[in-house]
């Protein structure tokens, strides 16, 4: 709205002709010439204030300062780079903490489904009991009722995910494939970058047609990004298919944490796997998330829902024995994706590393305390010629503001690195896992929303008191002259701030102990096998074209040649691994049990090959393993677990029992020691073992016992098998014990974050003891060598220091035991085997707080004892 | 002394007249500020006294909306000044400002001279 900005010198001169003009018409009304001048200068009034009046509103002012304050704040800090350093690193391990924790959460609680923006108006549906492990809980014929049916949805669709295989050369590849509705797509408002999606009749969705969405990463990695990729064949499982479209990049499927390869429609469900599932009403196979009309409250879609599964329950009882009620959940803690193992975790890191910011914040407070002090002087002048008591704590804001963008500069810099330390939690397995934080905007607009609430926070406090000698300039200038010491007010600020830390620290520490205790507890539990020694491999016959004949064939000259291996001790089959998030459930009936209405009866199923329990040395309690000789031709029967034994027929005898396992009647022949199957937390569950021969899976993991070191035999293991089918590909070739590592990822990632927060804090909280104590100490310098100069000993003195700093310490313990007692019931959810309230936790931690107080404590005590009278004395 | 009322007996002008008054005075032809305040203040008999830092102010405003213009030149007594004159846009505006305020005194002296109620004789 300016034109071109006049100058203040013209202003002036203008000022300076209007008074010239005013003498003359005053010395025409008869006033001498120098009279005139006067008079004509004292009407104007103050020309100055007029000039500064017109600069300041030519200009937008608070801006100007603004960029004088942070000119003069970086003047400041560069003045002063010890402390600057260690601010900004401080503020940077604090803040570090916040975004590396915040950088999980971006891409998983909040990108539930990476590639698609907007999911808060999605859902995931469950039928049945909630559990964190829950299996596909929906029928096609279900499913398909449910979507033509329920009002509250812009789109219901359905997934089911698995391992496929590209066949186009003689070598498989694996893949991780997913058979959608035919709505999957446009439900989610997703659009290829090349082709179509999946044509969208019912007739395809049932029936199925051989087409195919290829994932932006199979795309580039397998068929070079060929931009002409549309309507060229890609071999599935031996069957040919058309590739109708490229999804874009990033988007994996709508499973978070697991990536998809591709897209077929549901109904080549038979010809992948041969299952031909869409027909039936009482296979539960898929994963079902709906997306509400806008408006719609997930709790009404919720009750639409139940009130359709009610019917059809009613239609079809029979389909529908086990619980069948419907719960919707919003897909940051949906129990199918891997957001069900976080959104307890994350949430709780995050409190943690703001307490550490927290404390960073005070270890900085203290830092600005100490150093306002220092500043007296500067702060007086500024005061006295004319600097109002908010411009001077504008300005401490500012240099503050400066540290923690700084620190967040830094600290960005760290989480990019960080960011994928998720993934290195969990093992390579065969799992499609794609579980990692990345830095994008949201991360950055965190971290700069942080710092400056980090500024604030450890800045205002100490602006404020540094901004009190506004009150009485005249006598800080004094004051600074006589040299007194820093004043009873700042010491008993940084006192409280000391104490604060103490507690705060303590608070994680005592996280940090319990969550490495769980660990530890975890680890050091029996899993109910012997993980040590054993070698697996897995693979996948069905893209090899084996029937089911040829593949028993095939697993039993395999299981021959590697048994004569040299050092293999035993070797066996199964469809899982334990403790690494593969074993599968299935539906049973035990025999002369009447279940409860809609009382779930699924459970842990097992796929094992002979002499199972054997190989991974589980203990048999009563009965025989399985051999060979269990086959497709002899009678068919099953091991149980203990668990199993004491929930269905307790106080009897199992073995010789009938029990059905998905339909088919098995005799019991064997009762196996409880174990562990999905997490080492969880308690134990009931277990299912079939034998391979009579149950057939051809997607198989080999368990091979040695003597000594399992990765040694892996060339020997591969050898082997390749003998048998020179194309067969082996993947995921492990140890058992590194395997299992996956099931206990989320304690480690606990363990390892609420560990080193711990230990950060532990430095921090030690640094701002020695700080306060040095400092109070170095201010007294002047009383100690008087004290001592009246015959104190040094000891008394020594002993007083220590003192003082022991007095924080007490009542940092106790306000800090009184904070955890309060707060750490509520990480009881992700402990296991030690209490929330566990003592010795608490003691271990107090004794090592305490320690590290004193050892901060100690220099300055040393140092105050080590004064010489008369030097201290002289120098004041 | 020339005749001047006792700095208690002046009124400081009312927000947003001094525009009013400067728009009018220039209506007469270009002026320089310190005529522009002699005038006024002559005017008004002496009622009305101009704060200079805040006259100076308001020839700036008025020139920013370009309801005058400004150049310097040279003063009757031969010195040097900036002279204001009315630019056709601040003439439109001295006319509907001043039929506002005259609408705006008649209301004022309507309540004013109006007789007081019973309630406080």
């Amino acid at each position: 709205m300016f034109r071109r900005r006049r100058s203040a010198d013209d202003f002036a001169e203008e000022i300076k002709s209007h008074i010239e003009l005013q003498a003359d018409d005053l010395q025409c009304e008869g006033l001498s010439e120098e009279e005139a001048c006067r008079r004509a200068r004292v009407e104007f009034g103050s020309a100055q204030v007029a000039q500064e009046r017109f600069y300041l509103r030519s200009r937008i002012v608070w801006f100007d300062n603004l960029l004088h304050d942070v000119k003069f704040a970086i003047r400041q800090l560069i003045r002063n780079p010890g402390f600057t350093c260690v601010a900004i690193v401080t503020l940077a391990l604090g803040i570090a903490a916040n975004t590396t924790i915040f950088s999980w959460i971006n891409s998983t609680l909040l990108d539930p489904i990476p590639g698609i923006a907007h999911t808060s108006d999605m859902i995931t549906i469950m039928r049945g009991e909630r559990s964190e492990h829950p299996t596909p809980p929906f029928s096609y014929m279900d499913y398909a009722d449910l979507r033509d049916n329920a009002r509250s949805f812009a789109g219901l669709l359905a997934y089911h995910h698995d391992y496929m295989a590209i066949t186009d050369s003689g070598k498989p590849e694996r893949i991780y494939g997913t058979l959608v509705s035919s709505n999957y797509f446009e439900v989610l408002g997703l659009h290829p970058i090349l082709g179509r999606t999946l044509a969208s009749t019912a007739r395809n969705e049932r029936l199925g047609v051989a087409e195919a969405v290829l994932g932006y990463g199979l795309w580039k990695d397998h068929f070079g990004a060929d931009p002409s990729i549309i309507g060229k064949t890609v071999h599935i499982n031996l069957h040919p298919y058309t590739i109708v479209g490229v999804a874009p990049e990033g988007f994996q499927g709508c499973n978070g944490g697991l990536r998809s390869d591709l897209w077929i429609p549901l109904g080549m469900d038979s010809q992948i796997w041969g299952f031909d599932r869409p027909r039936h009403r009482d296979v539960f196979w898929l994963n079902v998330l709906g997306k509400l009309k806008p408006g719609v409250d997930h709790r009404r879609a919720e009750d639409e829902l139940n009130s359709l599964m009610q019917g059809l329950v009613e239609r079809f009882p029979d389909a529908h024995k086990g619980p069948n009620t419907i719960s919707s959940d919003p897909l940051w803690r949906s129990p199918f994706n891997i957001n069900v193992y976080l959104y307890g975790t994350l949430p709780v890191l995050f409190a943690l590393a703001l307490v550490l910011l927290l404390l960073a914040c005070a270890n900085l407070a203290n830092l600005l305390l100490v150093r306002s002090v220092a500043r007296r002087r500067e702060f007086a002048i500024r005061l006295s010629i004319g600097a109002n008591r908010w411009t001077l704590v504008l300005q401490l804001m500012v240099e503050n503001a400066l540290i923690a963008l700084a620190g967040a500069g830094l600290a960005l810099l760290l989480t990019k690195w960080t960011a994928h330390g998720l993934s290195a939690f969990l093992p390579l397995t065969t799992l499609p896992l794609t579980l990692n934080g990345r830095v994008d905007g949201t991360v950055l607009a965190a971290a700069i929303i942080i710092s400056l609430l980090t500024a604030a926070l450890s800045g205002l406090l100490p602006a404020l008191r540094a901004s009190r000698l506004a009150l009485d300039p005249v006598s800080a200038l004094k004051e600074e002259a006589l040299n007194t010491s820093g004043g009873i007010h700042k010491s008993r600020l940084a006192g409280g701030l000391v104490v604060g830390q103490i507690a705060l620290s303590l608070l994680l520490l005592v996280c940090a102990g319990l969550f490495a205790r769980t660990l530890q507890r975890a680890e050091d539990s029996y899993p109910g096998f012997d993980p040590s020694h054993v070698f697996l491999a897995s693979f996948d016959l069905k893209p090899m074209g084996y029937s089911r004949a040829q593949g028993i064939e095939f697993d039993k000259q395999m299981l021959v040649r590697l048994k004569s291996l040299p050092g293999v001790q035993s070797v066996t089959l199964g469809d899982f691994s334990p403790l690494s998030y593969t074993i599968h459930t299935d539906f049973i009936q035990p025999e002369g049990y009447v279940p409860a209405r809609n009382e779930s009866m699924e459970v842990d199923r097992g796929v094992v090959g002979p002499e199972y329990l054997g190989t991974v040395r589980t203990a048999l309690l009563a009965g025989r393993d399985f051999t060979e000789r269990d086959n497709a031709g002899a009678p068919r029967i099953s091991i149980i677990n203990k668990a199993l034994a004491d929930r269905y027929w307790p106080g009897q005898d199992p073995i010789g029992k009938r029990l059905q396992v998905a339909g088919d009647w098995t005799t019991v022949v064997g009762v196996a020691a409880n174990g562990k199957y999905r997490r080492l937390v969880y308690d134990t569950a009931p277990l299912v073992l079939i034998p391979m021969f009579q149950s057939y899976r051809a997607d198989q993991i080999v368990y091979v016992r040695v003597t000594g070191d399992p990765m040694a035999y892996a060339s020997a293991v591969e050898r082997t098998i390749h003998g048998l089918n020179a194309d067969l590909p082996l993947f995921g070739e492990t140890t058992l014990a590194a395997n299992m590592r996956i099931g206990n990822a989320f304690e480690r990632i606990a363990a390892a974050f609420a560990g080193s927060f711990g230990l950060l804090a532990l430095i921090l909280a030690a640094v701002g003891v020695y700080g306060v104590v040095a400092y109070a100490t170095r201010q007294r310098t002047h009383e100690i060598g008087i004290r001592l100069a009246l015959g104190a000993g040094k000891r008394d003195v020594f002993r007083q220091v220590l003192g003082r700093g022991l007095r924080f310490a007490g009542l940092g313990l106790l306000l800090g035991l009184i904070i955890s007692f309060a707060l750490t019931r509520y990480l009881r959810g992700m402990l296991y085997g030690v209490g929330a309230e566990d003592w010795l936790t608490f003691v271990i931690v107090a004794i090592l707080l305490c320690a590290a107080t004193l050892i901060a404590c100690f220099v300055p005590a040393r140092r105050a004892a080590s004064i010489d009278p008369m030097q201290a004395l002289r120098t004041e | 002394m020339p005749s001047q009322n006792s700095p208690d007996d002046r009124i400081a002008l009312l927000q947003g007249t001094l525009d009013l008054l400067i728009l009018r005075t220039l209506l007469l032809g270009a002026c320089h500020g310190q005529g522009i305040a002699r005038s006024i203040q002559r005017q008004s008999e002496e009622v009305f006294f101009v704060d200079h830092g805040s006259l100076y102010l308001a020839l700036q405003r008025l020139e920013d909306k370009k309801w005058i213009s400004a150049k310097w030149g040279v003063s009757e007594n031969n010195r040097k000044a900036r002279f204001y004159s009315l630019t056709p846009r601040g003439r439109r505006q001295l006319v509907e400002k001043t039929s506002e305020w005259q609408r705006l005194t008649r209301a004022m002296g309507l309540i004013l001279a109006a007789r007081p109620n019973s309630e406080q004789a």
